[in-house]
């Protein structure tokens, strides 16, 4: 078992290499990692993730702009796609399952796939549609899946328009079901005239939303373990 | 009563020269077609992106039931994308307001970023139709309004013709790379604009939002973005306008740099700032939200952010986007109105 120390110096290996978009040391250290015995969680949540934590924040801090962004993402999967197989399954108590995709007439889905991102990493079944989804394929494969969430995105005013009939469509054959939208025209006031449960103002705050979805979710872990340990 | 003494084409053109005007004209250089002109002519959304006619009547239909003061062709995105060998999808199967898209790119690798733009590129996909609609355009409304068209700015079109995700981290990885590739398809875009300029088109916008700062960053804007808008502004020989939207206050005086007679940005401009930054000349087009307040507000909500942005000092009263077509009637007539009335 490795020592405290190398843990530590592990993880901040992980965590700097998504800070400086190195994919190349996010496999490294993801490898290292689990030569040393180390739990892939614990690498995941505490290296991977946190270090795109601080990319969050220096997104918002606008240190860092998309491209940055996108690069860090490809270092975090770089990473994830090593560790992901040695995870026990979480016991979280939520049952994570997501349909996701961009609404028809819109092909942008940058936003939607950072926050893809964070559904993966938070080791929920993503159902991804894609982009210009036609409306109903959203309906279908929801009740086809039984998701939990579905997340609508539409980078433009001239598609957000759309996902109000995908809500209309989705309440009415499943009222259970947890709908959040998001994309740069997409406003409260939208979410709430829609009919939504839960909105990403931007590209942000998708990620920002993502990211506390994630870190609730590492409070909820620690607590039934903290319930196990006793 | 006021008694009107200019045209709306005069006085667009009026502003454009830096000569006095009246009042701000109200007009945009994005799409401006309504539910409501649709409905006048009897034309489905689908259909008047592919004919040259319906086209025209649809775009001149705005100033002819509203009295906005201008006609602009087209309406989507893909003209330019389409010229250069890419498909679009018009969505001809739905009853719904959707823009054309592109379905097939033109690149899907960095590999394939070696391009060379078509010779005949003007006589390609929809460039003839436009020129077409914009010639049907100015004889229609050409007289009383002005006739605008758009092109899109190389970095935004070079998002349509290959993949965004790889583009952006290409535009940081290999910024020379994508330099060319920008080069080149600005070459394609003042060919392009050039036939517009021969059709009859009043004034130009070259929308290039793809380079917002809500993506790029403002030493990003300046290093990769603004040579190859200089390039095409200086060709241009009639009024031009560069739009775009999202964040902007950082680099508005990049945008100013540019070349174009004057700058477009939308809501999230702090516009009484830009206007300290630029300066009283300088024509600064904006900034409503062309959704959230002209189709979803009341008609108080609209007369109280028209009346905001001409008391910031917008040059011109200006949508931030394209007009979102379910436009209420009344809203509409409640910001020509504002306009029409205001005063200081």
């Amino acid at each position: 078992m490795a020592t405290e120390e190398k843990k530590k110096e592990l993880l901040e290996k992980l965590r700097n290499a998504v800070i400086q978009y190195d994919e190349d040391t996010a496999k490294e250290a993801a490898q290292e990692t689990l030569n040393e015995g180390l739990d892939a969680n614990d690498a995941i949540f505490n290296g991977l993730v946190s270090g795109m934590v601080e990319v969050g924040r220096m997104f918002e801090a606008q240190e860092y702009f998309v491209p940055e962004l996108l690069m860090c993402a490809d270092a975090l999967y770089a990473g994830l796609d090593i560790l992901k197989p040695h995870v026990k399954q979480l016991d979280l108590g939520v049952k994570g399952s997501v349909v996701i995709g961009t609404v028809e007439g819109d092909v942008h889905d940058i936003g939607k796939n950072i926050v893809k991102m964070m559904f993966d990493v938070a080791g929920f079944t993503v159902y991804d549609l894609g982009r210009d989804v036609p409306l109903d394929k959203f309906v279908q494969e929801q009740l086809r899946t039984d998701s939990d969430l579905v997340c609508l995105s539409a980078m433009m005013t001239t598609t957000m328009t759309g996902m109000k009939k995908v809500i209309e469509d989705l309440r009415a054959k499943n009222p259970n079901v947890k709908i959040m939208i998001g994309g740069a025209p997409v406003s409260q006031d939208v979410a709430d005239k829609y009919g939504a449960d839960g909105y990403a103002k931007d590209a942000t705050n998708a990620l920002k939303d993502a990211i506390n979805m994630i870190e609730s979710l590492k409070k909820m872990k620690d607590e039934v373990e903290a319930k196990k340990a006793k | 009563m006021t008694v009107t003494t200019m045209t709306s084409r005069e006085r667009v053109l009026k502003l454009f020269a830096g000569e006095a005007v009246d009042r701000p004209p109200c007009f945009s250089g994005m799409g401006n077609v309504t539910t409501e002109g649709l409905k006048s002519l009897g034309y489905k959304f689908a259909a008047i992106h592919l004919d040259a006619k319906m086209m025209a009547a649809a775009a001149a239909s705005t100033y002819k039931l509203f009295g906005f003061e201008c006609g602009v062709a087209p309406f989507d995105l893909c003209i330019e994308a389409e010229a250069l060998g890419c498909e679009i999808n018009v969505y001809a199967h739905s009853e719904d307001l959707l823009y054309p898209t592109i379905k097939k790119k033109l690149i899907h690798n960095e590999a394939e970023m070696e391009i060379t733009i078509p010779s005949n590129l003007t006589e390609r996909g929809r460039v003839p139709l436009m020129m077409e609609a914009i010639k049907l355009l100015k004889k229609d409304i050409g007289g009383e309004a002005a006739v605008g068209t758009y092109v899109l700015g190389p970095f935004t079109l070079a998002g349509q013709i290959m993949e965004l995700n790889d583009l952006l981290k290409l535009s940081f990885k290999k910024p020379d790379r994508i330099g060319k590739l920008l080069e080149q398809l600005a070459d394609g875009i003042i060919q392009v604009a050039l036939q517009y300029e021969k059709a009859g088109a009043d004034y130009i916008t070259v929308r290039e939002m793809g380079a917002t700062s809500d993506v790029l960053s403002p030493r990003v804007f300046k290093s990769l973005i603004l040579p190859y808008l200089k390039k095409i502004f200086e060709k241009l020989t009639v009024p031009s306008v560069l739009h775009i939207c999202g964040k902007t206050n950082d680099i508005v005086p990049f945008m100013a740099e540019s070349g174009s007679k004057a700058i477009s940005v939308d809501q999230k401009n702090d516009i009484a700032e830009t206007r300290k930054k630029l300066g009283p000349k300088a024509l600064v087009f904006g900034n409503y939200d062309p959704y959230n307040v002209l189709v979803a507000g009341t008609p108080d909500l609209v007369r109280q952010t028209i009346r905001k942005c001409m008391d910031d000092g917008v040059s011109a009263v200006w949508p931030g986007c394209d007009i979102w077509p379910t436009v209420p009637t009344d809203n509409f007539k409640a910001m020509l109105d504002e306009v029409r009335n205001y005063r200081r």
